[in-house]
């Protein structure tokens, strides 16, 4: 199970965010061609992003890549320079319709076949930034196999909602709450927007746990200094640990037993509680990958 | 020529500086005879003000003839007028050919370099920065410059291998009998710490002074019983370039970063227990580190016997919090440090020979547990160098560098892996400052190499897993692979700049530039 | 003069400014930068194989440095000359 507590912006044309990003050990990173990149910059920046995808490192990070939208005149080129570079998927900005994922999912298709990497390798990460598209949100998440996360958006949908940013980020509260379900109806991830002021810790921290609550599975981060913050905010606590490595060690045992039954504390435990365990034991740093 | 134990080839015998005792090792030196002293005079009560109209009269008085040795202390760093004023008030006396011998230079004196070109100075025995570097680089200075360590200026001067003539020693403030202190004034800089030796060494003492106040003077530094003349000038410095606002710890996430990895390798280390010690920068990624080192403290409650340096108002606050015990002061960088001084018994002035002088009865760095320092580049050795940058030019001083390594159980350098496209971790050091034997750990923002001579901190960082563990041949052949191979700095043969270690053998030289 | 540019002079980064050259004229380079003493050889090789890869015979780039590594030269040195020639690279 991929942790995605944390997904970085490395802006497209910054070498610098670009070739060390990866260092501050954020779950993903993801290169931004699209708004970190003015408009005059689209084909520099594209550039650049291949070559630091074709030669760069990552450590451990999920790489995605942030292509214009599919209302503009980049995203093909975008998907065409970096798929072949073998990504691990590309998110996708104002998505409003199921239609044009399955458009997408068919141009990603080509482009791996292409270029010899396995046809549905790269996943798909949606921005839900308007109206629209956060009630579509289901549907969309459901509209191809490589969706594995989507994502409220917050500056660009309070647009569209036609309001602004309030102190207790009221406006935002019903998208949230919308996307979450949807995700998990879809059973993808459901990944948070940015805290965009980078020098409030405490506001960040705050927003975390609120959305940790609520069944996110993570936030996107604009600066790297947020990472640990929000690390340690979904980081199990010890009891939690204690719990899941009981759970864990009792589904190996069954496991190894030949039984099909798994009993903790002298009650039955079924499927999802054991995933659910390895996931914590996984944030905790102490068990590799998962499937 | 000869290998030294830093791998450098150095000839017997370098123009203009001497015979060369090649290094042989952090502790190998010792020294022979007594210290040297300063002639014996007597003062009656005849004599009770020490002032003299001006500078001109002050330098008449004391003897100065072309030729002798000058010195200076850097207290009021970049924003220091003391010096500039020494120079033009001697070239405008018709004196020529000094040998100065200030602890450190900065930017604004890059005045000096006119009186190179005019002949009234000959040598600089210290560090020289920006254009003076720039200009003893390119081989425009007739004799080498001679780099020493904080500690290692005293043992020379002590030892009689530097004789000062005259020390022109900038206060904040002075009474009319020569008591200085640097701890009030328009222009306070704090400790006086480097200014000692020459207090105690130099043949005649002449304070310059824009604060003159009533007899005794207050929080007095230096006697009056080593303080031959004083004179009053308008201004002996610019404030804002003498001491800096508060310190605010750097947000940078890279600086951040390997602060980060720095911290948990003190924190894993044995010496992060009750009394620990240790000393910092004033900036950056090592004043970074401080900051979660003190977070570590407070969190496991333990509280630290003495911090050292270059003392800022990090220190201090620490010092109130009482995570400190004390805090030694040799120099003072902020207002903060400046305002602590004077006013808390637990904050205490210490000179350049108590601060890292190897050839007494002990210095403090030697109490020292830990010291994160910087670096230009390291090499596979664990060698440093903080003297000169990519180009091969000359340009800054040793600073404390080689004495605190020296001293403290844990040394360890934090540095980009890359500044630019320069690395930092190289094969071979083009300057050997300090020997990797008293480098313990390279801390980059890729990784963390220990020396290998130190198995009990490799033992200790592997039980932290967020301590990234890396070797110190990965760590330069990740910067090779990054920044391609770089073509070789081309030099004449032409020695022009001589790397003491703190025990005055030399470590290292510095060639002149080809010119392109 | 027909000229076009690509980077910037930020951190790690370089800014390199391509111009027409007359046809057979070939590629001249000039640079400067921090990192030009020591890597000034690195960087021309780069710079001229990455114009062969692209197939650009005939160009003037003057480049600024600023501690561009290897890749990130190249990416600058292409996006130039895409940006001089259009999509046109003869």
């Amino acid at each position: 199970m991929r942790l995605r507590r944390t997904k970085l912006y490395l802006p497209g044309n910054n070498p610098n965010m670009l070739l060390r990003g990866y260092l501050f050990k954020p779950d993903g990173v993801i290169l931004d061609l699209e708004d970190a990149v003015s408009m005059s910059e689209k084909d520099a920046a594209r550039i650049l992003v291949r070559e630091v995808l074709k030669q760069g490192e990552f450590g451990e990070c999920e790489v995605t890549v942030r292509i214009n939208g599919m209302d503009t005149a980049f995203w093909r080129k975008d998907i065409e320079t970096v798929v072949p570079c073998g990504i691990d998927g590309i998110r996708v900005p104002k998505v409003e319709s199921p239609k044009d994922m399955q458009i997408l999912d068919e141009a990603l298709s080509e482009i791996e076949e292409k270029a010899g990497i396995p046809v549905g390798k790269t996943l798909i990460f949606c921005l839900l930034e308007t109206a629209l598209g956060i009630w579509r949100a289901y549907d969309i998440a459901t509209s191809s196999p490589r969706i594995a996360g989507i994502c409220p958006g917050g500056e660009d949908l309070r647009a569209d909602l036609k309001t602004d940013r309030s102190e207790t980020g009221e406006e935002l509260v019903g998208p949230r709450r919308i996307v979450v379900l949807a995700a998990h109806a879809a059973k993808v991830d459901a990944l948070d927007t940015v805290y965009a002021d980078v020098t409030d810790d405490e506001g960040l921290k705050r927003e975390t746990q609120w959305i940790k609550q609520l069944g996110y599975q993570g936030k996107s981060v604009i600066h790297p200094n947020q990472i640990p913050i929000i690390h340690a905010v979904f980081a199990p606590t010890q009891k939690e640990i204690e719990q899941a490595k009981k759970i864990v060690a009792a589904a190996r045992e069954a496991a190894k037993k030949g039984l099909g039954a798994v009993s903790v504390d002298g009650r039955m435990v079924d499927k999802p509680v054991v995933k659910r365990a390895e996931y914590t034991l996984q944030r905790a740093g102490l068990l590799e990958g998962g499937e | 020529m000869a290998v030294n134990a830093a791998g450098r080839n150095i000839p017997n015998n370098i123009p203009g500086y001497g015979d060369v005792l090649p290094f042989r090792g952090y502790t190998k030196r010792l020294p022979k005879g007594n210290r040297v002293g300063k002639k014996n005079r007597a003062t009656f009560n005849t004599r009770t003000d020490k002032t003299l109209p001006n500078l001109k009269a002050a330098i008449k008085a004391s003897g100065l003839q072309s030729g002798m040795t000058i010195s200076f202390h850097h207290h009021l760093r970049n924003g220091d007028y003391v010096v500039n004023m020494v120079l033009d008030a001697c070239y405008e006396l018709g004196i020529k050919e000094l040998v100065v011998f200030p602890t450190a230079l900065f930017g604004v004196h890059k005045h000096l370099t006119k009186h190179i070109q005019k002949g009234v100075i000959k040598q600089i025995q210290g560090s020289v920065n920006g254009p003076i570097g720039q200009l003893a680089s390119e081989g425009g200075m007739e004799l080498p410059v001679v780099l020493r360590s904080h500690g290692g200026r005293p043992r020379a001067v002590m030892s009689g291998d530097v004789h000062i003539d005259v020390a022109f020693v900038a206060a904040p403030t002075a009474d009319r009998y020569g008591n200085l202190t640097g701890a009030h004034g328009e222009s306070a800089c704090g400790s006086l710490g480097y200014a000692h030796t020459d207090a105690d060494f130099a043949e005649c003492v002449v304070a310059v002074t824009d604060n003159l106040v009533n007899y005794p003077a207050l929080d007095i530094q230096i006697p009056q019983t080593q303080v031959d003349y004083v004179v009053e000038v308008d201004k002996i410095g610019d404030p804002s370039g003498i001491v800096s606002g508060t310190t605010r710890v750097t947000r940078d996430p890279m600086r951040l970063l390997i602060a980060r990895y720095a911290a948990r390798l003190i924190e894993a280390s044995p010496y992060f227990k009750e009394g620990i010690s240790f000393q910092t920068g004033a900036g950056g990624i090592s004043l970074a580190t401080a900051a979660y080192v003190r977070e570590a403290m407070r969190e496991r409650n333990i509280k630290g016997s003495f911090g050292l340096g270059g003392i800022t108002s990090f220190f201090v606050d620490m010092l109130e919090e009482g995570l400190f015990e004390q805090i030694l002061d040799v120099q003072s960088f902020d207002l903060a440090a400046v305002e602590s001084i004077s006013r808390n018994a637990k904050h205490v002035e210490i000179s350049a020979d108590w601060y890292a002088n190897p050839w007494n009865a002990g210095c403090v760095v030697n109490m020292l547990d830990t010291v994160v320092l910087g670096a230009t580049e390291v090499d596979r050795k664990f060698n440093a160098n903080v003297n000169t940058e990519a180009d091969g030019a000359l340009l800054h001083g040793i600073g404390g560098h080689q004495d605190t390594a020296s001293g403290a159980k844990l040394t360890i350098i934090t540095t980009p892996l890359l500044r630019g496209r320069i690395p930092s971790v190289v094969d071979s050091v083009y300057t050997v400052t300090t020997p990797g034997e008293v480098v313990d750990a390279v801390v980059t923002e890729f990784g963390v190499a220990i020396n290998p001579n130190r198995k009990d901190l490799i033992e200790a960082a592997k039980s932290d897993p967020e301590i990234p563990l890396v070797s110190i041949d990965d760590l330069v052949e990740k910067a090779e692979k990054l920044t391609g191979s770089m073509t070789p700095v081309e030099v004449e043969d032409r020695i022009i700049g001589v790397v003491e270690y703190r025990d005055g053998s030399v470590i290292d030289v510095v060639r002149q530039l080809k010119k392109k | 003069m027909k000229t076009a540019q690509a980077g910037t002079l930020e951190s790690m980064d370089c800014l390199v400014t391509a111009s027409e050259a007359e046809k057979g004229r070939g590629i001249s380079i000039t640079m400067e930068g921090a990192s030009v003493a020591r890597f000034g050889e690195a960087i021309l090789k780069t710079a001229k194989e990455t114009l062969r890869e692209i197939g650009v015979k005939d160009i003037k780039l003057s480049i600024q440095d600023n501690g561009a590594t290897d890749l990130v030269l190249r990416a600058r040195v292409e996006a130039a000359a895409l940006r001089l020639f259009g999509g046109d690279r003869r």
